[in-house]
């Protein structure tokens, strides 16, 4: 479980996020939704640590995260891991190579046990037969899943994913969202997904936060995100005009 | 990992520019002795003079300080770029969540990588560099052979090739780090990778210059 107690994140004296607190559980998909610039990517950023913040707490179970010092954190980090909105995967390596890096960083496994894991990461996301080829080699959704490979090596605790569907084809972001969700389930990791897209919403949405602005505007689920009152959400998840007409016939 | 990475390093900012600095010390030791031959025409100059005069301007300030601005706008740019577009495609941040120090892993390996392998480059330089100037002066010159062999061994003093060796190992620090430091703290877009990697090679060349003074008062006063 990981909780954010009254998180200020300001940048160079423009507030971002404005006294955040919510709760992501464990085993289940958590998604922050908001329009593009509502600090979606800022409050993931704080919560694994790659930006400082400014007043309040990150617990990850009974763990004040931010207050640990670099080599505490660094224990904490290595049951995280992050899909990047562009995957993130090392240019110079191959995908066998990104898979493994962290294994060779972090284990003392031998080589074939090391690409034993690698290989069973790969076949888990349904990457076949392309061990040996670069990430430029990769479709979109290819880089995607290999990043998910990457970061579910080393059996991570805690997911975080960020806007893991961008410029994804609606039915390989399915399949994206659906990957996400099995291996929460299957792992029983705490996942963060960042996201606007409302398929995911629809999906995936066991918890929901809504912020705006940098403010929470809501917290639920999918059942509930049709009927709330919230006006910003509102507009938010009847965007555009078929949602709209949709809405009017309820 | 960091051996790994430090032997890539080597192969990459080290031999990949074997071939670039034996070409441009090979035409500039032609030159500097070409030069010297035209313009010590008077009979009252021993010929030998070439011979030394190419030795000591290859060991003095071309292989060191010249092949290190040479290196600066290679090297420099190279790693100021391949850091920068690691930051602004979140590659920096993927090594920082997983727990490594990005920094110590991306730059260390490229300094021991230049520290290690420069001075080689500075070796390879002055050799390639009397090589050049020799065939130049014997083929195009009026030269013999033995005068100018014979006036690249006289009045050596060693010392000469420490302090160029000396200065090789700062520019290389100079060189790794200020473009390192330009790439690691890039934010933008592929814009600002470019205009790091163009302030990483000035920046480094300024400090290059200013150090060859510092270093030569230091050293040769």
């Amino acid at each position: 479980m990981i909780r954010v107690k009254n998180l200020y994140k300001s940048f160079d004296g423009r507030t971002v996020l404005d006294n955040i607190s919510v709760e992501f559980e464990s085993g289940k998909t958590n998604l922050i939704i908001g329009q593009s610039g509502s600090g979606k990517t800022v409050l993931l950023k704080c919560i694994v640590g790659l930006h400082e913040i400014d007043k309040g707490e990150i617990w990850y179970e009974d763990v004040l995260f931010n207050k640990l010092n670099f080599t505490d954190k660094k224990e904490i980090r290595k049951e995280m891991g992050m899909l990047f909105q562009g995957s993130a995967l090392f240019d110079s390596l191959t995908v066998e190579q990104n898979v493994r890096f962290p294994l060779d960083m972090f284990t003392e496994k031998t080589y074939e046990e090391k690409t034993d894991r690698v290989n069973f990461c790969l076949n888990r996301v349904n990457i076949l037969n392309s061990n040996n080829l670069f990430p430029s080699e990769l479709s979109g959704g290819m880089r995607k899943r290999v990043a998910i490979a990457r970061a579910i090596s080393l059996n991570p605790k805690y997911l975080f994913c960020d806007e893991p569907n961008s410029g994804l084809d609606p039915i390989t972001a399915i399949l994206i969202d659906a990957l996400i969700k099995e291996l929460t389930e299957e792992y029983s990791m705490t996942t963060i997904v960042n996201t606007h897209d409302m398929n995911s919403v629809m999906e995936n949405g066991e918890k929901i936060l809504f912020i705006s602005d940098g403010v929470k505007c809501w917290e639920g689920n999918k059942n509930e995100i049709l009927n709330s009152d919230c006006e910003k959400l509102n507009d938010f998840v009847f965007a555009n005009s078929l949602a709209k007409k949709l809405r009017s016939l309820r | 990992m960091y051996y790994k990475q430090t032997i890539r390093e080597l192969m990459y900012l080290g031999f990949n520019s074997v071939a670039i600095i034996a070409i441009i010390s090979f035409f500039m030791g032609a030159v500097v002795a070409l030069q010297t031959v035209y313009n010590t025409e008077n009979p009252l100059y021993p010929k030998y003079l070439v011979g030394l005069g190419t030795r000591d301007s290859m060991i003095l300030e071309f292989s060191s300080s010249v092949a290190a601005l040479i290196l600066a706008g290679k090297v420099g740019s190279s790693i100021a770029s391949e850091i920068g577009t690691m930051r602004v495609t979140e590659q920096i941040d993927a090594l920082e969540i997983m727990g490594v120090n990005s920094a110590s892993y991306l730059i260390l390996p490229k300094l021991i990588a230049t520290v290690l392998f420069n001075p080689f480059l500075t070796l390879i330089s002055i050799i390639v560099g009397i090589f050049g100037g020799y065939l130049a002066s014997t083929v195009f010159g009026t030269m013999t052979p033995e005068d100018f062999i014979y006036g690249i061994q006289y009045a050596f003093i060693p010392f000469y090739i420490t302090y160029s060796l000396v200065k090789t190992l700062v520019f290389a620090f100079i060189i790794t780090t200020v473009s390192a430091f330009q790439g690691y703290y890039v934010s933008g877009g592929s814009l600002e990778v470019g205009r790091a990697s163009t302030k990483a090679v000035v920046f480094s060349c300024l400090l290059i210059l200013l150090f060859n003074v510092i270093i030569t008062q230091l050293m040769l006063s």
